[in-house]
């Protein structure tokens, strides 16, 4: 009981602590106010932020390409992950190719992006599709090969067609590894989203981000920046919310609320 | 029994991609469109001072005159604009001249139809300092420093080495490192860097540091810095957008030049710069006829210095 009180009061303390030396860094000197403002100014001009129209347009756009992006490409590796998974032959046949193009950092495709669709939605998407899409197929890859044979051996001596295999026994074993891909790949997605934004300029808080800089609006930028940092911890909170509603019956939830 | 199911949900799986990749690109490029006598032009530029003229012109109507509806896309960086006019994602875009020597260098097909800013005749929008207590005293102290430009092998290291090389110094010496213009204060007040090139250039820093070159104005008496360009394709497809285009642009041109309180205005609209510093900005000349000899001498420097294999064809490169 006390050890679960003491984890967010820890963290809170973590972070008081974190804004603490930050204010103190530039009151001291240590760093010059105009490069690095205090945190006090930042935080309140994050609030004032918070009440403009074109604050929240950049928050939709950011958002719009991380949900689009997120959702095409966790569709499609669903789909391919468990065609993949289930067969012995197309596992061996794409191991190949899936290793050498996995590893490509996806921020490498920025000149193709560039090339193909300018400082638009549509480059952010080809590089927040590219980044996520590896994160959800291998995990569901990995879920499909985890199947217990015994269950898979069982559900069919009993007459249970293929749907109902699907159902019973292959979704359930693979939706905690599809959890996990999904929860790797939305933090990336927001990487990507932010990436592209301010490396291409595609519309968003990443290109007001690039645009405060180039206008050395320097307390503006770390505002926005401290917001991207808010979009992620609540992205992560809401899968790690959803993980848990939609695993509730899986050991690994049951025996995290246990505890 | 197994093999059919798997068939089918490979065939599923394909039409779900395919379903995928029809909503990602249906909504295709900026490529110019007749409807009802406007014709939709995406013009590739970059929130700064020197774009002021063309987003001064949009504002003014001078587009929608020549029945152009315009969409102004601006990136962070220049990267975008060669690659983007060169797949048809611009119409146009704008570049400085030296970007648009390098890429002809490497056999892109494009071509300026306008002017966007030139160098101011004394002091200029964009210089060379050092801190005020600096051992640099002129630009041929520079030889063997370290000295900040936004772009490697573009047009500021080369004007940069043509200064130095004038006034006697050995410009091979000069370490360039890429700064870019928003950090580059930040660079050499930490030392970092031992003079930086900072854009854009107010009286208020005079306070801190010292202009070592106004390096485009010091370069050559009249230099034009950047343009709006467009591929060879859309001149030869389309001879009519790119008329209404000049037409607007040196319209635009011409009202910036004349209004520069509106060239104020409408900078505070497109970049996050301070209005103190917009005040202060000194603006660049806005002019519709280019000096044709100082960008051949520009040319011949970014040959001499590497920057470019091949001293460009000027016929082919500007209007």
């Amino acid at each position: 009981m006390s050890a679960r009180l003491s984890g967010p009061l820890l963290g809170l303390v973590g972070i008081l602590l974190f804004l603490l030396i930050w204010e103190a860094v530039p009151r001291l000197g240590i760093v010059q106010e105009r490069f690095l403002p205090r945190a006090s100014t930042v935080l309140g001009r994050l609030v004032e932020y918070l009440g403009q129209q074109d604050f929240w347009t950049s928050v939709r756009e950011t958002m719009v390409a991380w949900a689009v992006g997120l959702l095409i490409s966790v569709t499609a590796a669903v789909v391919l992950g468990l065609v993949i998974g289930s067969s012995e032959f197309l596992r061996k046949a794409t191991r190949s190719t899936i290793e050498f193009l996995r590893p490509i950092p996806s921020v490498a495709l920025i000149p193709l992006a560039v090339l193909l669709y300018g400082a638009k939605l549509e480059s952010s998407l080809l590089l927040i599709i590219y980044a996520s899409f590896w994160q959800v197929l291998l995990q569901v890859m990995y879920g499909v090969a985890d199947v217990d044979p015994v269950a898979s051996d069982t559900a069919r001596s009993y007459g249970l067609g293929f749907a109902a295999r699907v159902r019973y026994v292959l979704w359930p074993t693979v939706l905690p590894y599809l959890l996990t891909g999904l929860r790797l790949a939305s933090a990336v997605a927001l990487i990507l989203a932010i990436t592209a934004e301010l490396i291409i300029g595609s519309p968003g808080l990443g290109y007001q981000i690039g645009l405060n800089q180039a206008g050395g609006a320097v307390v503006e930028m770390y505002a926005l920046i401290i917001a991207t940092g808010m979009i992620g911890v609540l992205i992560n909170f809401g899968v790690r919310f959803m993980e848990r509603r939609v695993l509730s019956w899986h050991s690994s939830v049951r025996g995290e609320l246990l505890a | 029994m197994r093999r059919t199911t798997l068939i089918t949900l490979t065939a599923v799986s394909a039409l779900a991609l395919s379903a995928c990749g029809g909503s990602d690109s249906d909504s295709g490029d900026g490529g110019s469109s007749a409807d009802g006598g406007t014709t939709a032009v995406t013009v590739g530029v970059l929130p700064v001072p020197d774009t002021a003229a063309m987003y001064l012109g949009v504002d003014q109507g001078f587009f929608s005159d020549e029945g152009l509806d315009v969409t102004l896309q601006p990136t962070t960086g220049g990267a975008a604009a060669v690659p983007g006019v060169v797949s048809g994602t611009y119409d146009f875009a704008f570049g400085n001249y030296l970007s648009g020597m390098v890429a002809a260098d490497t056999g892109l097909p494009l071509k300026y139809v306008t002017n966007a800013t030139t160098a101011t005749p004394e002091s200029g929008f964009q210089a060379v300092v050092v801190p005020k207590d600096s051992p640099i005293q002129t630009p041929a102290d520079l030889a063997g420093k370290r000295v900040s430009v936004n772009n490697l092998a573009n047009i500021n290291d080369t004007t940069i080495r043509g200064v130095v090389d004038a006034d006697g110094g050995d410009s091979d010496d000069i370490e360039f490192v890429e700064v870019a213009f928003p950090d580059a204060v930040a660079a050499v007040t930490n030392g970092q860097v031992d003079a930086a090139t900072v854009n854009p250039w107010t009286s208020s820093m005079e306070d801190e540091f010292r202009v070592i070159t106004y390096n485009f104005t010091d370069y050559t008496e009249d230099l034009d810095i950047a343009g709006f360009f467009t591929s060879n394709e859309t001149i030869a497809d389309d001879p009519e957008l790119v008329e209404s285009f000049q037409t607007a642009m040196n319209k635009s041109l011409e009202f910036a030049q004349e209004n520069p309180d509106e060239v104020r205005r409408i900078i505070l609209t497109y970049t996050k710069l301070s209005e103190e510093t917009v005040q202060e900005l000194v603006l660049p000349v806005f002019r519709t006829e280019i000096n044709r000899d100082a960008l051949e001498e520009l040319g011949k420097s970014a040959a001499e210095y590497g920057t470019i294999k091949e001293e460009p064809d000027l016929d082919t490169l500007l209007p």
